[in-house]
């Protein structure tokens, strides 16, 4: 679908995940807003999307200062006009040094929330007004199948995506009556900067993986866990919210959907 | 176009939601085999995609009989030499007459299991070699929402809808590792002639519709039941299936989609 004249905002757009949905948007003709802390990462993408759909902005974000997301809300109006599609992505696997840690500290459990969840709220929260007001939207919401079942790994951040599992379906109930579609992605394994990390704590903390490279225990989890054995990619990711925000979805909303492989079913 | 010389089997095609599927995957550039009990209004579904410029045929078919689903498939592979999609859609709500009866009775468990379960294993089973071999494939089974929690009235449809669900993650796990994607999608409130049986049913056995015709209790069951506010059509489906058959959801297998304007959120 072409999305010439729309206008999509992506929190944490400027690297990772966030920064391949942002391009594959632009790609179809929408503008875009990268909302990300990290400044020169969102100016540079932004760089990159001028050069694809002509159209996009940058707003500096922290999604847990709840005054900033109004004010991104507000800029995106002024800058690309009200927001079509809202894009929450933005996240983080714990507070700083969390990839040193062999056990989640409070600090892990707060800023997570913090961020994964509350954050998301926020921005939602900022974007509704514009959204109701004209009786349409497409929110979605990047979770992850960790989300999908407890594990010892990294409990604070398996919490937290479950979280966002909940708040997608609390979202979509509630704003289904103006005419907006709510729903989250479960990724899988992604080779990203932040499962570099993780992989460097699974070798150092589980015996199974003792002494392997980060990418070792990333192909070894691939092997046990994938059914299709391949791993995903930022860009099944983006096809994906390329869907959820189509026409084509028009009558989905509150779902969650597993682009993983096979590893979780349900 | 994603299906641009691609070639799709869909069951039950004739009216409804096959109908519907069958002709967005033709839109989308597909050629399509209409596989169906019911020749007349197949052959108007063939000559409509036709009219499109894409290539149709009609296939006799019952699915609750596996040479019948090998027909269908050597049907497809005679006709245009390669077979990339199979949508297993044929479904019914109880054997004949169903909706004359309060509950269930054993002709009706017997009749929603051989078609709306074994009905798609006997067509997943008709293409598993071939996709094995080629290695590469999509299928793509019509579930429901009823298969999503278990409700009275006629249980035996909604147990058959669960065990969709069971049997595509099934095969999406054992096909897996061949490049094959095997998902569901969970329709929710359609009108065909399936529901204007429903509703004869409903008004009949259950005071609260007394009265009503089927198309009163199926709005009232769409303003009571789902949170978008609106009824569902064999074109979302169409779209869902379009997608999950694409290979933009490459990574995307064993998952049950529900499309039902947020009545069940999984
Ligand atoms: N990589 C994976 O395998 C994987 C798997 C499942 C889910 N996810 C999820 O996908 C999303 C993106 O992950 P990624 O791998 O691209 O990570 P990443 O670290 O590469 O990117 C995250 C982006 O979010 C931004 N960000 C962080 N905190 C922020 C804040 N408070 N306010 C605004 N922006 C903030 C960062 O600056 C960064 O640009 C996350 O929600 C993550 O949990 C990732
Ligand atoms: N209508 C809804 O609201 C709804 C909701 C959820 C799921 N579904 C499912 O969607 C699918 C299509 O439903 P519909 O509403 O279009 O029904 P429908 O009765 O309008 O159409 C079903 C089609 O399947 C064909 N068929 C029946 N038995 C067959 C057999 N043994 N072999 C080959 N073809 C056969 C019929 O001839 C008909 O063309 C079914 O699986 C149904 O259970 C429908």
């Amino acid at each position: 679908m072409k999305l010439t004249g729309k206008v999509a905002v992506v929190t944490g757009g400027a690297t990772g995940i966030g920064r391949v949905i942002a391009l594959k948007l632009a790609d179809r003709g929408a503008a875009i807003m990268i909302a990300d802390i990290n400044e020169e990462a969102a100016a540079v993408t932004a760089a990159e999307i001028e050069e694809i759909s002509g159209r996009s902005a940058t707003f500096t974000t922290d999604v847990t200062d709840v005054e900033t997301c109004r004010e991104l809300a507000a800029a995106t109006v002024d800058t690309l006009g009200p927001a079509d599609f809202l894009i929450n992505n933005a996240g983080i696997a714990g507070a700083p040094g969390w990839q040193e840690r062999s056990f989640s500290t409070e600090e892990d459990w707060k800023r997570t929330y913090q961020v994964n969840v509350i954050g998301m709220s926020n921005v939602t929260s900022a974007f509704r007004p514009q959204m109701t007001e004209r009786r349409s939207g497409r929110i979605v919401n990047i979770a992850s199948i960790a989300g999908r079942e407890g594990r010892p790994a990294i409990p604070h951040y398996s919490a937290s995506k479950a979280a966002v599992i909940s708040l997608t379906q609390a979202t979509a109930l509630e704003l289904a009556r103006f005419n907006i579609t709510v729903n989250a992605i479960c990724p899988g394994l992604l080779w990203t900067p932040m499962w570099e990390q993780v992989g460097d704590r699974y070798a150092r903390d589980n015996p199974a993986y003792k002494g392997m490279t980060a990418r070792q225990v990333f192909d070894a989890m691939i092997e046990e866990r994938i059914p299709m054995k391949k791993e995903q990619t930022p860009e099944d990711v983006a096809d994906t919210v390329a869907f959820f925000i189509s026409d084509d979805a028009k009558n989905i909303t509150g779902q969650a959907l597993n682009v993983d492989g096979g590893f979780f079913m349900r | 176009m994603d299906f641009e010389g691609k070639t799709a089997i869909v069951t039950g095609a004739a009216r409804g939601i096959g109908r519907g599927i069958a002709l967005e995957l033709a839109r989308r550039g597909s050629n399509v085999i209409i596989a169906d009990i019911d020749e007349e209004p197949a052959r108007e579904v063939v000559a409509e995609i036709q009219a499109g410029g894409t290539g149709a045929n009609y296939c006799e078919t019952d699915v609750t009989q596996q040479w019948s689903t090998d027909d269908m498939v050597e049907a497809a592979l005679e006709g245009y030499g390669q077979l990339d999609v199979l949508v297993n859609n044929a479904g019914v709500g109880g054997a004949p007459g169903f909706a004359t009866r309060k509950t269930p009775n054993i002709d009706d468990w017997q009749a929603t299991f051989d078609v709306n379960v074994y009905g798609i294993v006997n067509g997943i089973q008709s293409v598993e070699k071939y996709m094995t071999d080629r290695g590469y494939g999509k299928i793509v089974n019509i579930a429901s929402v009823a298969g999503r929690l278990g409700r009275p009235g006629f249980a035996s449809y909604g147990a058959s809808k669960a065990a969709a669900i069971n049997v595509s993650q099934a095969w999406a796990f054992k096909l897996a590792p061949h490049g094959i994607n095997v998902n569901a999608v969970c329709p929710g409130l359609i009108w065909t002639p399936l529901w204007q049986s429903i509703g004869e049913w409903r008004s009949s056995m259950d005071e609260q519709h007394a009265g009503m015709t089927p198309r009163q209790v199926f709005e009232r069951a769409v303003s009571d039941a789902v949170p978008l506010g609106r009824e569902q059509t064999p074109e979302d489906v169409g779209n869902a299936v379009a997608f999950l058959a694409s290979d933009r959801a490459r990574s995307i297998t064993g998952q049950a989609l529900n499309v039902d304007g947020g009545i069940r959120m999984n």
